[in-house]
């Protein structure tokens, strides 16, 4: 990384205009607290990444030092783009352009989305291609709280405000599908603006399972676990940020036979995950679509996750 | 974790009582209750006693531990006293655990050296959060779980593990194993021949309410459990282990299709010149004794044998609900 880096403080960049681009998502599976590998907690979630929603990032270098961002909103993007050429010890600037198709608020990470397809663009501007680890650590650093999303459809434990890896799951997520939609009343939610949730020492103790059957749904691409995970994390998120109707969607969910209920912990989204192997998935999917319209959620919409472009 | 069966696995601790003993002080030294130079005292029949020796060895605490004279070996001691543990000892002549002595012996030294630290095994809400560790290993290690076995002596280690894994679970079968005359699921308290399980009082770490089914184990069928566990499994453990193997080989033969989980709380050494000495069981009353495949289903609470292995629906009932529904029953039986 070094090397490159200094092949572009020469000046000379291979590229001039760089492309990057990162998903959206669907909340969290699990969101709590977690215990770092020296035995210290610390604030972290997994990312549900959603690939069809996609933020792009156009870099294009300037040999000024003025960095201009377009649409001009996207300032934690433009900040990120500035922490990203400071980290390549560059001190030109240039234009970034973000192009996205992922709704604001709600909880599907736009501003995550923005922030990493920026840091990859101006990466990409100058030659360079950077680990998942550092686009998340600057990530946080522009948006003092970021999800997962530097890591794509790897798996990992992340602490979001200090943009660290507590765990490598060592995989992708199991093939599934979700069936999204969102809460009653549901209104664009300022993420940052929300206290952090304070936990008890039963909440602290429960988060160490969530993460094993998260570990274990990875390693042996086991959706039950995985759906187990995300509903405990959806219940116990319920003292924090209540989702109206809760448990009426887990029964609808274990009606249909689904793995279980996953949640934005900090937006207006729900989703009943499917093993994407079970027989009738489409039949069990739209009756599902069906009970939770007539509970009064909206937008209602399915997903595929990780299961390579097949036929459901 | 060792597999006893396709669908039971088996988490067979050297020493289980150090998860809640380390969980209780790192607690207890974060939020301050627990300070640099103070004294533990507990009193324990055994292996969380020993759990604290060996923690207080290695951070250099010190430690008292108050038993009954019916509840501690010489080698034991002796490994106690080695680890520099001072020990009082109470005389015990009904041979019950002496419980009540036990505690009136504890107060005593807190009251002559109040800046001390009681652990209070029994009652210390951090004995069942520490098994959430146990829960995360068993997911780690087999995923979904349906059924969870294990022993009940102060509560700490199945409401623990069976509180956490409910949560993600909410299916999960909780299955209880106790001992003839342990007052734990409604019998009169009496001499008993198995340690480690039962107990003489009411922990308030013991949650009725997330019990399905009890089961009341003689120490006569716990013996030879653990006698077949080392032959046909390699696995030596003591005869509280081997209570709760009993048990769970048959609630996974009656569940096939379910994932059961054992918890076992200590390995065979401390039994090596009793239950696993052929001399020493022959001088049993009674002994040798075909022990029973199966148990002995109960529809009321009811007191055995040694030799006895019976069962009860309990269904999440409450202590006093029980009380109260045999009343009931009986009254609609007469």
């Amino acid at each position: 990384m070094a090397e490159v880096s200094k092949t572009a403080q020469n000046g000379k960049p291979s590229r001039r205009i760089g492309v990057g681009a990162a998903s959206g998502h669907h909340g969290e599976l699990v969101q709590g607290v977690f215990e770092d590998r020296h035995g210290r907690l610390h604030r972290g979630l997994v990312t549900l990444p959603l690939t069809r929603l996609v933020s792009t990032a156009t870099f294009t270098y300037a040999a000024t030092p003025e960095l201009t961002t377009h649409p001009g909103d996207k300032i934690k993007a433009g900040l990120a783009a500035r922490k990203t050429l400071s980290h390549l010890g560059v001190a030109a600037g240039g234009f970034l352009q973000i192009q996205s198709n992922i709704p604001i608020g709600h909880g599907y990470g736009s501003s995550t989305a923005d922030v990493v397809a920026a840091v990859r663009a101006v990466a990409a501007a100058h030659a360079v291609r950077l680990k998942p680890s550092l686009v998340g650590q600057l990530a946080v650093a522009a948006e003092s709280a970021s999800d997962a999303l530097a890591f794509d459809e790897h798996a990992v434990l992340f602490a979001q405000r200090e943009g660290a890896v507590l765990e490598d799951f060592g995989g992708s997520l199991p093939p599934m599908l979700l069936v999204g939609f969102k809460a009653v009343g549901g209104r664009p939610i300022d993420t940052l603006a929300l206290p952090p949730a304070r936990y008890d020492s039963i909440e602290i103790q429960q988060f160490r399972v969530l993460r094993a059957l998260i570990a274990y749904a990875v390693r042996h691409q086991d959706p039950n676990c995985l759906g187990r995970a995300a509903t405990a994390s959806a219940l116990l998120s319920q003292r924090h940020l209540p989702k109206q109707h809760l448990e009426q969607v887990i029964d609808i969910a274990k009606g249909a036979g689904a793995c279980g209920v996953q949640v934005a912990h900090s937006g207006s989204l729900l989703g009943i995950l499917f093993d994407h192997a079970g027989t009738n998935l489409r039949q069990r999917a739209q009756s599902v679509a069906v009970s939770v319209r007539s509970c009064g959620f909206h937008d209602v919409e399915f997903h595929q996750i990780n299961d390579d472009g097949a036929t459901w | 974790m060792a597999a006893l069966a396709p669908n039971l696995i088996a988490a067979a601790f050297p020493l289980m009582k150090l998860m809640p003993a380390r969980y209780i002080l790192d607690r207890a030294v974060a939020d301050g209750a627990f300070e640099a130079g103070m004294r533990i005292v507990e009193t324990t029949s055994g292996t969380f006693g020993m759990a604290l020796a060996l923690l207080s060895a290695a951070r250099g605490y010190r430690l008292t531990l108050v038993t009954a004279s019916s509840l501690v070996d010489a080698n034991y001691k002796a490994r106690l006293d080695w680890l520099g543990v001072q020990m009082i000892i109470t005389e015990d002549r009904a041979g019950n655990g002496d419980q009540v002595g036990r505690l009136k012996q504890l107060e005593h030294i807190r009251y002559e050296e109040p800046h001390c630290f009681w652990p209070r095994q029994y009652d210390n809400p951090g004995n069942a959060l520490a098994y959430a560790r146990l829960a995360e290993q068993l997911v780690q290690t087999v995923g979904e779980i349906d059924c969870l076995v294990g022993c009940v002596g102060s509560g700490g280690s199945l409401c623990g593990t069976g509180l956490f894994l409910r949560t993600v679970f909410p299916h999960l079968v909780v299955i209880a194993v106790d001992t003839h005359r342990s007052a734990l699921f409604g019998h009169p308290a009496g001499k008993r021949l198995l340690r480690g399980l039962g107990n003489s009082i009411l922990p308030g770490n013991l949650r009725h309410d997330l019990i399905d089914e009890v089961h009341w184990v003689g120490a006569y069928p716990a013996y030879s459990e653990a006698r077949r566990l080392l032959r046909e499994h390699g696995v030596f453990q003591g005869p509280t282990s081997a209570a709760a193997a009993l048990v769970a080989r048959w609630a996974a033969r009656s569940r096939p299709s379910a994932r059961i989980a054992v918890i076992m709380p200590d390995e065979g050494h401390r039994y090596a010149g009793t239950v696993f000495d052929d001399a020493w069981l022959a001088s049993l009353p009674g002994w040798p004794c075909s022990p029973p495949s199966e148990p002995r289903e109960l529809t009321s609470v009811e007191p055995g044998s040694e030799t006895d292995w019976t069962w009860l629906k309990w269904a999440r009932r409450s202590l006093n609900q029980i009380v109260h529904d045999e009343v009931e029953n009986e009254g609609h039986s007469q």
